[in-house]
């Protein structure tokens, strides 16, 4: 059991990190919004720790987890001041044309981050502080992040701005007959998918222990996306399912060597193709609430 | 004073004059037919008074209050509800869950206090749960709550589109071809429950339909479109009579 958690602590740690991403994309989908916008996010959290740690809050020994939080909450509210920002504008697009914004935006941020002496440059931001003294440790910070945050999503659905947003997503003009404002009811999803992307950047900065340009790129953005797509994009289960198997599964075909990357590619086909709602699919679900017979009230 | 008050209103697309130059004004409590054949910008008049389109010129008031260039969800917040000629339901949720979607501008709870459940969150669900069964009994489709409203029956998907608006405790309800695609039984209960629910939640009716006895039987007064234009307004005997209307229906040449 020790050697498993020496071996894959770094992957465990990962594949929370990477189901908390499918959750910060989740979140504008839920309202129908597809944006590709969440790796830009986690760059922007990324650089905000990064920058705090190596040149605002000089510590020795292991870094205080309550600087560490403290970024946490700068990275959150920076990233989604911007999205609100962004938002405002970008969410009068509608589908790809949303979708293309964000890659957009993804991309500026990366080009930014490579050309301000602030950000490092090409070369980025290494030796990033370390709170815990082995990845594992981190779980006692993402464990918890994943829990509350699956925690706020399951919540939000069954709450009165969680169906706003369903609203939206099934037929927005309906919706906004039904008098549901849709571009603040938008530019809300937008903006706490934002702030969750920001937070999980800036774990990451301290996890990966350096941050550049490459972290945040388009590469990502779909990566994620295909969290939530195979996972499923109707219930906060699937980007959490979808994020954790996709991101352990090279690791488990490890022993197939290069074939690997075959496979791993052939079962996500495959996936794509015999489950179409995703791995979780709140469909199986929902015929266990049919069945009892409600009283009236 | 006329509860909504249209005024030389127009839409154009393109080339094409939808709606033109219509002035008309609805009083409260009355049941207010709109009719006129296929194309005569019947459900483009509804659009611009619920705001999904903006007029080309013209104004709109609603209790005095000029809502010209308000945005749906505005004007629905006032106390305007609709159907749509093409239900427009949210189809892979449940039946309770429209109803429960458009108790909207009627609560008040954030992100925060509907994830944490505070007491206040909570007591206002309650009372949406309460609203939201009544209103699904009120039109027959309690035993229907849980099925997706895209697999509910024409005629149930047209009941629960009804109890969606109604939900909105609108004053003014419109009705985009409530009738369309039920069999005369149906026409009849539904000609029945458009009077009683007006009665019920005090409501102004206005109300699109290609059934003419039906119209004829309910309807206050009844404005005649064509080719975008009104071409009569009156009660139903007047409009009936008129020359115009019976040129425009049957297409005799005068
Ligand atoms: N969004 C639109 N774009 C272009 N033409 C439209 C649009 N909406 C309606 N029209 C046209 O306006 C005219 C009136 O349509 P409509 O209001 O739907 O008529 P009705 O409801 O009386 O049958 C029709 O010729 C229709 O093709
Ligand atoms: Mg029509």
């Amino acid at each position: 059991m020790e050697a498993f958690f020496q071996t894959y602590g770094f992957l465990l740690v990962y594949m929370c990190l990477q189901a908390l991403l499918g959750l910060s994309t989740y979140l504008p989908l839920m309202a129908g919004q597809l944006s590709l916008a969440s790796s830009g996010f986690y760059a922007i959290g990324g650089y905000v720790a990064a920058i705090l740690s190596t040149q605002v809050f000089h510590t020795s020994g292991a870094y205080p987890i309550g600087y560490l939080l403290l970024e946490t909450l700068l990275a959150g509210l920076l990233s989604g001041v911007v999205a609100v920002v962004v938002g405002i504008p970008a969410l009068r697009l509608r589908g790809i044309y949303l979708a293309l914004a964000t890659i957009a935006m993804v991309e500026i941020l990366r080009v930014v981050s490579l050309n301000l002496s602030i950000t490092g440059g090409a070369v980025g931001i290494f030796g990033i502080a370390q709170p815990f003294s082995s990845p594992l440790g981190y779980m006692w910070l993402v464990g918890p992040l994943l829990l509350l945050v699956m925690f706020f999503a399951y919540r939000l659905e069954g709450s009165r701005i969680g169906r706003a947003f369903i609203a939206l997503r099934e037929d927005e003009l309906a919706a906004d007959a039904m008098g549901i404002n849709p571009t603040y009811h938008k530019v809300l999803a937008f903006a706490l998918g934002a702030m969750l992307a920001g937070v999980v950047g800036a774990i990451s900065a301290h996890f990966l222990n350096t941050w550049n340009a490459r972290q945040g790129t388009f590469d990502v953005s779909i990566a994620v996306l295909a969290y939530v797509l195979i996972g499923g994009s109707r219930s906060f289960a699937g980007p959490v399912l979808g994020g954790m198997v996709l991101t352990a599964l090279p690791e488990v075909l490890r022993p197939l060597k290069d074939l690997r990357f075959i496979v791993d590619g052939l079962l996500l086909m495959l996936a794509a193709i015999y489950l179409p709602q995703g791995l979780a699919n709140p469909n199986w679900l929902a015929r266990r609430k049919t069945a009892p017979v409600r009283e009236k009230t | 004073m006329s509860l909504l008050e249209v005024s030389h209103m127009s839409r154009r697309f393109g080339g094409l004059v939808a709606v033109n130059d219509v002035s008309l004004s609805v009083q409260e409590g009355e049941i207010f037919g709109l009719i006129g054949p296929n194309g005569a910008g019947k459900t483009t008049l509804f659009n611009l008074i619920t705001g999904l389109t903006s007029p080309s010129s013209g104004n709109l008031h609603y209790q005095g209050q000029d809502i010209t260039r308000l945005p749906p969800f505005r004007i629905a917040a006032l106390g305007l509800a609709r159907t749509f000629q093409n239900i427009r339901l949210f189809g892979n949720l449940s039946a309770l869950e429209n109803i429960r979607i458009a108790h909207h501008i009627h609560t008040k709870t954030g992100v925060w206090a509907g994830v944490l459940g505070l007491p206040a969150a909570r007591a206002e669900q309650v009372g949406v749960e309460r609203q939201a069964w009544a209103l699904l009994e009120r039109v027959g489709l309690q035993g229907r709550a849980f099925e997706r409203a895209k697999n509910l029956s024409y005629g149930d998907q047209r009941r629960l589109e009804i109890a969606r608006a109604l939900a909105l405790r609108p004053k003014v309800l419109l009705l985009d071809e409530p009738a369309a695609g039920m069999n005369s039984a149906e026409k009849a209960t539904l000609s029945g429950f458009i009077r009683q629910v007006r009665g019920e939640f005090g409501l102004t009716i206005i109300l699109i339909e290609h059934h003419v006895p039906l119209v004829m039987g309910l309807c206050d007064r009844i404005a005649v479109l064509n080719f975008g234009q009104m071409i009569a307004l009156g009660s139903p005997q007047k409009v009936a009579n008129d020359p115009a209307v019976i040129e425009a229906y049957l297409g005799v040449e005068t």
